[in-house]
């Protein structure tokens, strides 16, 4: 089973500096544990850009030998490198990051990598449970709640920061590890060059306020804490407010003592 | 009609000549300008914008709208509908789930209004009021087997329905799911898809690139996904919302093959994500029985302070201003009293449930459903209420 794991170059959000991308990491993490665990496993860890970057050793020192280093062009789309790279390697699962953390992080390479092999995908992964002929991921939803869904191979999985943490790099194994340099073209990004980028600014945004009412109900209604709708029941004998309590809590649809999908934002 | 009086003139005509500093006479001296007199209650009335509920006077014109006039949309009848009946384009916004959608027809009015576009909203659920969000289209997206897991199917909807409308611009939810179909839509085009677009300004979509530090602006491209409470919801007049003619779609090639919702131990959801939260305050003193409430009803367990205090609960189950701010969608506070910083925390939950013994707490008037009762009564009752209906489930 061939394993390709695609690995970016990421931004520290406090100092700007360059790191490895924590996502990317955790992508790296699980294919290091399959690598281990699945028999006849192959790892090959690619990435796209500029082969003497310093961070790149951070992957290296978390135990992988080699990694495989497109030389592509500062600004360039690394996309069709990356396709064409993984096309001689035919792997069976590419593991990638949701969003990269530097650049347009736009988290659109790995629908773009699933395409070109034809590929299954599944997002926001958080771990894999099975992997034979086909493979069973666990998928992170909001709200804590999780999905198990199963799917062919080859597949792309873009594992979400539910899974589980990266280990340490360690220094001499980042100092023994190789980068192996490509070749490749580098396809200058049209799109991006047609984008302008400034810093970014907060600004205030007027989002809806309750209209029509005067100036001290708008403030109230912004203020104060929402009062209920203010059912109540005084001194119930136990069995009839837990009557109570169930039927509203069903009918609310928080019990299904079934499996439940999340409410959209848990705001009415 | 009496002109105008000249004081100037007069004071002039009143000098005396001669001496080191002028003196005036007493004399009364009448002038007239061409200008007729003022009139000041005259202007004053016209000035009036309303005497009742409160007198306004608008001295400098340009009449501020009145928040305060309750009869007056009421005695207008219902607001007008707006139509766009020959739109130069079309903006498709795709409906993921909830709130946003409200806000992406609020980007999309934005987008459309600009250059006399139509909006058209493609849902593949029927419920909402989608006239009154501001769309102008509702295209239904049938087909879709509603509630299972399927986004292959569901982007080649929306592809089926990009290409029977073929919109200007296409606007998707940036939610997990929703930016999930955006991206094999764009991938499957072939198109540049602009993530998580947090402002329109100026004919430009701005989001935030290189980790949320720069600011990122392009000409408003043809897929964009717009970024959860970025924008504010359409409040004008109603529009249409004409129902036009769902696209067939072909089945498509199947890379998942089964989805299930897994169970998780819902308390290692951590406390602010969590949906259900079984929340207790000093009221309680099962703990047991709590303990056993939170696995039946497979809700997160909280805290106010005092109990976690006391070491009933860990320091992360705390709920209020010191605590965790929750978003659950369901409250279920036993024997708290509502403290200002207990409220603070759970200002943005959805339902609240109440048990508590003191009919005046603050948590009773909070809660949508409050009972006033000892909770360590309730808490057995509604086991054993719990437990039974679960055996007659299985
Ligand atoms: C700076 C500061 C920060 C704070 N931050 C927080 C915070 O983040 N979170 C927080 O929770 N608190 C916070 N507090 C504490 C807060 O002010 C209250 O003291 C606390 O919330 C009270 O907790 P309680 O409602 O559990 O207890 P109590 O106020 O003691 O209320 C117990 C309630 O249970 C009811 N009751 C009693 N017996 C029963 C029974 N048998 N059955 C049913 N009901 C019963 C009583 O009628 C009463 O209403 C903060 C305080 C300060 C000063
Ligand atoms: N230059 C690159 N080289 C290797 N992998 C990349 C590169 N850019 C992005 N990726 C992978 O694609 C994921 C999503 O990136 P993006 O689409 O840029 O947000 C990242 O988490 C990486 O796993």
């Amino acid at each position: 089973m061939r394993i390709a794991v695609l690995l970016s170059l990421g931004l520290h959000p406090a100092s700007g500096r360059a790191r490895r991308a924590e996502l990317d990491a955790k992508a790296l993490e699980l294919a290091l544990r399959l690598a281990e665990t699945v028999p006849d496993a192959e790892l090959h860890a690619v990435h796209a850009g500029d082969p003497d970057a310093g961070a790149l050793r951070d992957y290296l020192g978390m135990g992988l030998d080699r990694l495989h280093v497109l030389d592509v062009a500062q600004g360039a789309d690394p996309v069709p490198a990356l396709n064409r790279h993984l096309n001689e390697i035919r792997p069976d699962l590419v593991l990638t990051g949701m969003r990269a953390e530097a650049g347009e992080g736009s988290g659109m390479v790995p629908y773009l990598v699933a395409e070109a092999l034809e590929a299954s995908l599944v997002a926001d992964v958080a771990g894999i449970s099975d992997l034979a002929d086909e493979a069973t991921v666990i998928q992170a939803l909001p709200r804590g709640r999780r999905r198990q869904v199963r799917l062919r191979l080859p597949a792309v999985l873009p594992f979400n920061a539910a899974a589980p943490e990266p280990r340490a790099p360690a220094f001499a194994r980042a100092r023994r590890g190789i980068i192996e340099r490509h070749r490749a073209e580098s396809v200058p990004d049209d799109f991006l060059e047609a984008c302008e980028n400034t810093l970014w600014r907060a600004r205030p945004k007027r989002m809806g306020l309750p209209a029509g009412a005067t100036a001290a109900e708008r403030m109230k209604a912004m203020t104060e804490a929402r009062a209920g709708e203010g059912q109540v029941m005084v001194h119930p004998t136990p069995d009839e407010a837990a009557a109570a309590l169930y039927d509203y809590l069903v009918e609310h649809r928080f019990l299904d003592l079934q499996a439940r999908e999340p409410t959209a934002n848990g705001q009415k | 009609m009496r002109k105008r009086r000249d004081p100037r003139a007069e004071q002039a005509a009143r000098l005396l000549p001669g001496g080191p500093r002028p003196r005036y006479g007493l004399k009364v001296v009448a002038t007239e300008t061409d200008r007729p007199r003022r009139n000041p209650r005259a202007e004053r009335k016209a000035a009036t914008v309303s005497e009742s509920p409160r007198l306004r006077i608008a001295w400098k014109g340009g009449v501020a709208p009145q928040a305060g006039t309750l009869d007056a949309p009421a005695s207008r009848g219902a607001p007008k509908v707006r139509i766009i009946a020959e739109p130069a384009f079309h903006v498709l916004v795709i409906a993921g789930a909830g709130e946003i959608d409200r806000q992406m027809i609020g980007a999309a009015r934005l987008i459309a209004d600009a250059g006399g576009g139509a909006v058209c909203i493609a849902s593949s659920t029927e419920a909402e009021d989608w006239a009154d969000a501001g769309a102008d289209r509702l295209m239904p997206l049938s087909g879709l087997e509603v509630g299972t897991y399927d986004p292959e199917a569901h982007a080649a909807a929306v592809l089926a329905a990009i290409a029977s409308l073929k919109p200007a611009h296409v606007l998707f939810p940036e939610t997990p799911g929703g930016g999930d179909i955006a991206r094999r839509v764009a991938a499957r085009l072939g198109e540049r898809l602009f993530a998580g677009v947090e402002d329109i300004r100026d004919g430009r979509a701005i989001r935030r690139a290189n980790g949320g530090r720069d600011a990122m602006s392009v000409a408003v491209p043809r897929l964009l996904s717009i970024a959860a409470g970025a924008f504010a919801r359409h409040e004008g007049a109603p529009h249409e919302a004409r129902r036009i003619e769902g696209p067939g779609f072909e089945p498509v090639r199947k890379g998942i093959m089964q989805a299930k919702a897994m169970p998780v131990d819902p308390d290692s959801i951590a406390l602010a994500e969590a949906d259900f939260l079984l929340s207790g305050g000093n009221g309680v003193s099962d703990w047991d029985a709590f303990a056993e409430l939170a696995v039946l009803l497979g809700a997160t367990r909280g805290g106010s302070r005092v109990v976690c205090d006391q070491g009933h609960l860990p320091r992360d189950r705390q709920v209020g201003a010191s605590g965790t701010l929750v978003t659950a969608g369901c409250y279920f506070a036993l024997g708290i009293s509502g403290a200002p910083q207990h409220l603070q925390g759970i200002q943005r939950v959805g339902r609240v449930v109440a048990v508590n013994t003191d009919l005046h707490a603050a948590m009773i008037k909070r809660a949508d459903l409050a009972i006033v009762a000892d909770a360590q009564e309730v808490m057995p009752a509604l086991i054993r209420l719990l437990a039974q209906r679960k055996d007659t489930a299985e």
